[in-house]
């Protein structure tokens, strides 16, 4: 238990400082801004209580926001991840497989997890580029805009999970 | 009412998750007002500190660019001085016939040099954060040049550290003109590249050519008037459009830029307060 927490407090800090002080400086183009924070809330432990999926999904888009100056908009999508998480293991995954552990390749098996992965990315990604393009009406370059980042996203935090033994 | 108590516990995530998208999105809209509170954005000083941490390790590996800039910047300096000088003893000439010879009152400005510590061109509404604050005396609304042109307008003030709304925000609207012909209209960025903006409100009966320089207008107290903006990159003109569509090249490479000025205006103050009793007056009658 104690154990758990550790981890994941760990990952909380390590992922926020890796994307607004790595990553956020890329600055590769407007059409690419990947955000692998969100690999924290995917990561959180299976037999979590679900309303402290939805708290830490805001706590820690409130931590992006700081940083980045959008308050609000990290918040926003973050909690809508958290409150998502269930449905779509629930969605994706065997009964049997998602009673504990964290999820990753081994636990949920790898395809299950690429597509929640994915699915939860884009949804993150989705929310995000619209609730900041608010008054913008260029509709084709915000899909084009979320298809590219949550491509590069995914991949990267597909990549990461690979040698996260900390499980 | 124990059944309206066990249905909110049955519900209980649901309504935590709508409780927290709604403080999210007030807390959205209320950060799209001009002014916003210090403690949660960069300006505070845990995360302003981290930036500026994280900004000493990349300095080191941008001395040499930084050190050539730093050249370009004293010599631009120095040319300035030059120029002062000459309008000085030109000035004391002239004293000489008239009584009381005086700096144009819109020209009493002094500069206060400042480092970028965190920026961004990738997002839809960029932010630019500076190692200098109240202490250094900088106050809301005052503009920012870099060397090479027009940067942006201080959002927020803490005390060691300001945020800068840059010209990559849709948010500021910047009013410039046309240095040829002074049809004046606002810059606004369209939020896809951060080399170019538009330029709006330029009538069409206005001559207007590829590679014309666009300056800020002198219209509001932020900037004096004639620092460079731009040029224009591409000009379009459809036959039911009212306006040009104007695309302006940035001067400021937002993506290098690294230390900026901030424009002091000693006038500022008065001129505002002139022009808001001016139409309150006219409000009343």
């Amino acid at each position: 238990m104690l154990r758990t927490i550790s981890i994941n407090a760990l990952r909380f800090i390590l992922l926020i400082l890796l994307q607004v002080l790595l990553i956020d400086n890329l600055q590769l183009s407007t059409m690419c801004n990947p955000y692998i924070y969100v690999l924290f809330l995917l990561t959180l432990p299976v037999d979590e209580p679900r309303w402290l999926d939805v708290i830490l999904g805001f706590l820690i888009g409130l931590f992006i926001d700081m940083f980045s100056n959008t308050l609000g908009l990290h918040c926003f999508a973050g909690t809508l991840v958290g409150y998502l998480r269930y449905y779509v293991i629930k969605l994706f995954v065997d009964e049997e497989m998602r009673t504990t552990g964290t999820p990753g390749y081994e636990t949920f098996g790898a395809i299950e997890y690429i597509k929640y992965v994915v699915m939860l990315v884009t949804i993150h990604h989705a929310t995000l580029f619209a609730l900041e393009a608010f008054t913008l009406t260029n509709g084709w370059w915000l899909i084009g805009r979320v298809f590219i980042s949550s491509l590069v996203s995914s991949a990267l935090i597909l990549v990461a999970s690979l040698f996260d033994k900390a499980q | 009412m124990h059944k309206i108590l066990q249905f909110f516990y049955k519900f209980r995530v649901m309504f935590l998750f709508i409780l927290l998208e709604g403080i999210s999105l007030v807390l959205l809209v209320r950060n799209n007002k001009y002014q916003q509170t210090v403690y949660l954005s960069s300006a505070n000083d845990f995360t302003a500190r981290m930036y500026e941490w994280s900004s000493s390790i990349t300095d080191f590996f941008k001395l040499k660019s930084t050190n050539a800039q730093l050249a370009a910047e004293n010599a631009q300096l120095l040319n300035q001085i030059n120029d002062l000088e000459n309008r000085l003893v030109m000035a004391e000439e002239r004293a000489n016939g008239i009584e009381n010879p005086r700096l144009p009152s819109e020209n009493q400005l002094d500069y206060i040099p400042a480092k970028v510590i965190n920026n961004s061109t990738n997002h839809l509404k960029n932010y630019i954060t500076i190692n200098k604050g109240a202490l250094d005396g900088i106050e809301p609304d005052m503009g920012v040049v870099s060397s090479s042109g027009a940067v942006g307008i201080i959002k927020n003030v803490s005390e060691h550290f300001a945020v800068i709304v840059p010209l990559l925000n849709p948010t500021l609207k910047l009013n410039c003109k046309l240095k040829t012909s002074n049809y004046s209209g606002p810059l606004v960025w369209d939020g896809t590249d951060a080399r170019y903006s538009d330029m709006k409100d330029i009538a069409r009966h206005v001559q207007v050519q590829v590679g014309d320089t666009i300056i800020t207008s002198g219209l509001s107290s932020t900037f004096p008037e004639g620092i460079a903006v731009g040029t224009v990159k591409i000009c379009e003109l459809d036959d039911s459009d009212m306006f040009h569509k104007i695309k302006v090249e940035l001067a400021t490479n937002f993506s290098t830029l690294t230390y900026v000025q901030v424009i002091r205006n000693a006038n500022k103050k008065e001129q505002q307060q002139l022009e808001q009793r001016s139409t309150q007056d006219s409000n009343k009658k």
